[in-house]
Order: structure tokens, then sequence, then C-alpha cells
């Protein structure tokens, strides 16, 4: 049979960012699939480095809309590691609070744009309805709906007040009850069973190739959550469960996210019921030279954040890696092989966040393109020769 | 199969009744939390206008412009609403008790003219070099050095005579008509290059050491 070359994107009116699949199709049935990202490149990286310590919270925190907690939660972590302080009680509990409840609404988004995908509106709007109430709760502890502007090396810059933690808790309370109904009304779907089950299904032994990271790993059977593997914040003080199940369908990844939405839930509440007395900023004195690495589990998996200082007040090298790095070529084992109509959702189904992942621009040198793996390491090899030339003739 | 749509519609049935989780903007405005970070507006009676702000603003939301020209000679600090981010830095590290710029609940924020009016302005007093006429500082901000330091301050004739010129201790428009370096100078409000070339030239040994 003929292959036919299906193109989603660079501008999709479903999907929100700028990426390019090409689905190369036999019939229905999908054959290869390649990606190509590079249309959002921001030079995020170089732009921290003209910042100071204290300034680059606020752009990496706009790496990603949606996250917008778990960029500088990574890179306060990997400062904080130069500097070897340590946080003050409140300060971890605080973030923790944050961060989870960037969770919940990051969870809740792709929920509802799933539905939205498999043409489910009803569970888009009340899902966003329930996303709201959480966002409004955000906007009680930190001041805004998202870009919380809480982070800062050392500590948190705002506090939690006492006489808003009673209305919090009761609004949450709110929030698991309908939350509850939704999840009844989500996983005994038989629409959605017949959609979802079997479909996109990510294995075991491909999620460890792919080192895949967060809900798109748990849901294929490992267990990988920094979390838990290296506690930090407050998640070694409360109670919470990882959730793992075992299929790797994209069933699965959506009853994952659906159970850490209450996971994150109780961590929030028992969080915010027992948040210690004491400073909220550790006051962190100059940055000595030396490098840091900072992880936190985002709501999409492991961020990534390398930071090195020549003790100046602004890091002369920042790295960052988003999770979508690590789960984005999983692609290649769960949509092969699948149904045209379900490429969609299962592309959707790691939570996908490009703009964030990309970190490398794409040159045409002599319109020619330039700047894949293979051809960075040619120039370097290149280059080392020249070096080398050069010296020897000195 | 026929319990889950029951619950669905015992969900539909109530939300016909709490009605929309919206609210009906604009017909009803909106009123947001008290904890909401809206745009940072300065008070110019707070501010003493020591830029503190425009260093620390990731977004390169504040600027300032100064006037020397004029009679009395101004400093305008400038916020841009368009390019702020909301983030407090500036409120939080305000040196003036985190009180010369704050952020209100103010969040309704377009406009037709972004050149007109995306932006807002306080005038602050600068104090000039008498000698030079460079721009030393708001009057306000030495002031506010001068109350901080307390009596060290007399050791700065800069910082003390701003303190004086307050409660009208000195004549505001005595400027010294001889344009020479003197000792007497040492006593003028002048900025730190200016005071140190006094220093060094007044001294009649200066050649000698
Ligand atoms: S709130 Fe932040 S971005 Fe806005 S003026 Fe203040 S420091 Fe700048
Ligand atoms: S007093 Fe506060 S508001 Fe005024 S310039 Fe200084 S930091 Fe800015």
């Amino acid at each position: 049979m003929a292959k036919t070359i299906i193109p989603i994107g660079p501008f999709h009116p479903l999907q929100e960012e700028p990426e390019y699949f090409s689905l190369t199709v036999e019939g229905e049935t999908v054959v290869d699939v390649d990606v190509e990202l590079g249309y959002n490149h921001r030079g995020i990286e170089k732009l921290s480095e003209s910042k100071t310590y204290d300034q680059v919270p606020f752009v990496v925190e706009r790496i990603c809309g949606i996250c917008s907690t778990s960029h500088p939660y990574a890179y306060v972590k990997a400062v904080e590691d130069i500097s070897g302080c340590t946080i003050p009680e409140r300060a971890e509990y605080i973030r923790t609070i944050i961060a989870e409840g960037e969770r919940i609404h990051s969870h809740l988004l792709w929920l509802g744009l799933a539905g939205h995908f498999l043409g489910y509106n009803t569970v888009y709007m009340w899902v966003w309805k329930l996303r709201e109430e959480i966002l409004d709760v955000m906007e009680i502890l930190s001041g805004n709906r998202n870009n919380y502007a809480m982070f800062k090396p050392g500590g948190v810059r705002r506090d939690i007040r006492e006489e808003d933690i009673p209305f919090v808790i009761k609004k949450i309370d709110s929030i698991v009850k309908t939350l509850d109904m939704l999840k009844k009304a989500i996983l005994d779907d038989p629409v959605l069973h017949a959609r979802l089950k079997g479909i996109g299904i990510l294995k075991r032994e491909d999620a460890i190739d792919y080192s895949a990271l967060g809900p798109t790993s748990r849901a294929s059977g490992v267990a990988k959550d920094v979390r838990k593997d290296a506690p930090y914040g407050a998640y070694d003080k409360v109670e919470w469960k990882m959730i793992v199940t075992e299929k790797g369908d994209v069933f699965d990844k959506v009853v994952v996210r659906v159970l850490e939405v209450f996971e994150s839930i109780s961590i929030m509440k028992s969080c915010l019921l027992s948040l210690p007395k004491g400073p909220i900023d550790a006051n962190l004195a100059d940055i000595v030279p030396g490098e840091g690495i900072g992880v936190h589990e985002a709501p999409r998996g492991e961020t990534f954040h390398y930071v090195r200082s020549d003790g100046s007040n602004r890091p002369t090298r920042h790295k960052v890696r988003a999770p979508t790095f690590m789960n984005l070529p999983t692609c290649k084992s769960t949509v092969i092989g699948a149904a045209i109509a379900d490429a969609a959702i299962i592309l959707a189904s790691i939570d996908p966040c490009y703009c964030c992942t990309e970190r490398l621009a794409v040159c045409r040198i002599d319109g020619k393109r330039m700047m894949n793996g293979g051809e960075l390491i040619r120039l370097s090899v290149e280059k080392t020769e020249k070096l080398k030339k050069e010296m020897g003739r000195r | 199969m026929k319990l889950p749509k029951i619950r669905e519609l015992i969900e539909a049935i109530k939300a016909l009744f709490t009605g929309p989780y919206t609210s009906k903007f604009p017909g009803k405005p909106h009123v947001p939390h008290k904890n909401f970070r809206g745009q940072p507006k300065y008070d110019s009676s707070k501010c003493v206008g020591c830029l503190a702000c425009e260093e620390i603003c990731p977004a390169g939301a504040i600027s300032h412009r100064d006037e020397v020209t004029l009679p009395v000679p101004r400093r305008i600090m400038i916020h841009y609403t368009d390019t702020c981010i909301f983030c407090g830095s500036c409120e939080a590290y305000c040196i003036a008790n985190n009180e010369g710029i704050k952020l209100s609940q103010d969040w309704e924020l377009s406009f037709f003219d972004r050149k007109k009016e995306s932006y807002e302005t306080i005038e602050k007093e600068l104090v000039l070099c008498e000698i030079c006429g460079k721009v030393i500082g708001c009057k306000d901000h030495l002031i506010w050095i001068a109350e901080r330091i307390g009596e060290l301050a007399f050791s700065n004739p800069t910082l003390y005579q701003t303190r004086l010129k307050r409660f009208g201790l000195v004549d505001e428009n005595l400027i010294s008509a001889a344009r020479d370096k003197s000792r007497a100078d040492r006593f003028k409000i002048l900025c730190a290059p200016c005071r140190r070339a006094m220093t060094k030239e007044s001294e009649p040994d200066s050649e000698m050491v």
C-alpha cells in the first residue's frame, strides 16, 4: 500500500504550541513518526545569565505557563546546592504547598484537554470549572492564579497568612467532593474505556529505555518519582503514596493523573495543617563559586536545572531540562502501529510542553540544516582538530 | 451503565441551580482577593527616590529621568504598566519600609495608546552638586540616609546641609559666588568626585604629600 505523510503542525488549531509532527501512514495505521521542534526557541538560558540570582526565578517561571513553580523550584535547589545552605522548615512547607497546588491544576488542565481531544467537551468544561477553584486557592496563597513568584534562593518571598488557611482547607475539601464524582464519571465511562484502553501502550522496557519521566513512566509500571526517590521540601514529612499502574496505555495515564490529584490534595492539606512556625527565608549570602544541580518532580516529570557560579552575582551558566525532553521520544514506541484517529490523544498523553523543551536553535548554513546530534559532534571534532593543528604550529 | 448516568445527571441538575462559576464581568465588577498582586503604585510622600526598585526589577519595568534644567530639579520615577510582571520585588526591596511602591489591587490595566497611557510617574526633588551641577541624589534620599546614620551624618556636609535645609535653617538660595576652590567649599553640597577634588586641591600642602 502507498505511504502517505500527514503533517500535524507547526500551527495546529488544537495544540497550543508550535510543533511539527509528520506521521507516515499506511491506510489507517501510523507506520512512522517524526517530530520537529525549534519554532519557539526563546533563549531562556542566555537570558538568565544576564539576571542576578534573585531575578532568575522570574525568568524561569516563564519557561512554562503551566508548571510555573517547577522551574523556579529546581533552580533555587540548584543555587542552594552551590551555597550548601539549609532552608527554614516553614519555607520548605510553603514550597511544597505551592508545588502541589500547581500539580493539581496542571493535571486537571491536561484532563480537560484530553476530554476535548476526544470530543468529550463535558469533561473539559467540568474539569476546568474545578480547576478554576484551585486557581482561586492559589491566588489566595500566592497572590496570583499563575506565575506565583513565591520562590527565591534561600526561601520563599511571601508567607502564608494563618487567617487564610481555614478558608483554603474548606475550599480544598469541597474540591475533593466534586473531584470524586468526576473521577468516577471518567473512570467508568464505557466510551472512554473503548477509546483509551489498549491504545498508545508504552511498555515497561520502553519506558526504561527512553528514560520516560513522571506520570508517563509511572503509568508503565516504572516507579520513579523524585519526591520519593530523593525527598526534599516536606515530601518526607507527610503521608502520601506514589501512584503506579502497569499497563502503560493512555487510560492508565489518565488513571495515574487523576489519582495523583487526590494525593496532591492530601499533601497540600496536611502541609497546611502542620505548617511549622518560623522564618521563611535563610537570607542567602553571596553565592560562592561552584556548580550545583536541582531537580524537582514537575507535573510532567523530573525537571532538571544546572547552575554554575563564578562568585559574581549572576550565574555564568544555567542549563534547563524540561521533562518533555525525555518523554517526547516515547512517541516512537507508542504512536507507531496506532490508528490515525488515536494519534492526537496518544501524542497528547505525555502531557507535552514543547516550548519548555526547546533549548537549541537549528541554524541553516548555506541552505543546509546544521546542528543535529551528529553534526554537533562533527563540529566539535573539527574544532579539536583545528586547535591541535594551531597549537602544533606554534 | 445506568448508575453513572444518574450520578452525572445529579451533577448537571446541581449545576443548573448553582449557576455558572464565572462571574458576569464586566456587568458585575470583579473584586480580587486582598492577597492579589496587582499593579504597583508609587507613593510620592513615602518614596525617597533611591532607585533600588529600578535596580531590582527583573522585568525592567521601572526607570527614571532626571530633569536638571528645571528651576527645581526633579527626578521622574516611571513605572511601565505594560512591562511589569507584578512580582512584588520592588515592594519587597523598597528601602522606605516597603512603602514607597506598593502592589495594589488594580488589575484593569488595558489602555488604548501604549505610548501615552502605559506608564505612571511620580516626581521627586533632586539635589545637585553646587560645583559641577551633577545629580547627587534625591533630597528625601539624602535626608533618609542622614536620619539612618544619626550623628555620623555631621561628617558629611552634603547630608547634614540637605537635612538642615528642610528645617529652613540654611538659606536655600545661598550659592557661593566665588567659583575658586577653597576650603569653605568643602561645606557645600557636593557630589563625590567634587568633594574628593575639593579636599585634595584646597589642601595647602597637597603638592608636598
Ligand atoms: S512588580 Fe516586579 S516587575 Fe513590576 S515593577 Fe515591581 S519589581 Fe518590576
Ligand atoms: S524608596 Fe522605594 S519606591 Fe522609592 S525609589 Fe527607593 S525603592 Fe523605589
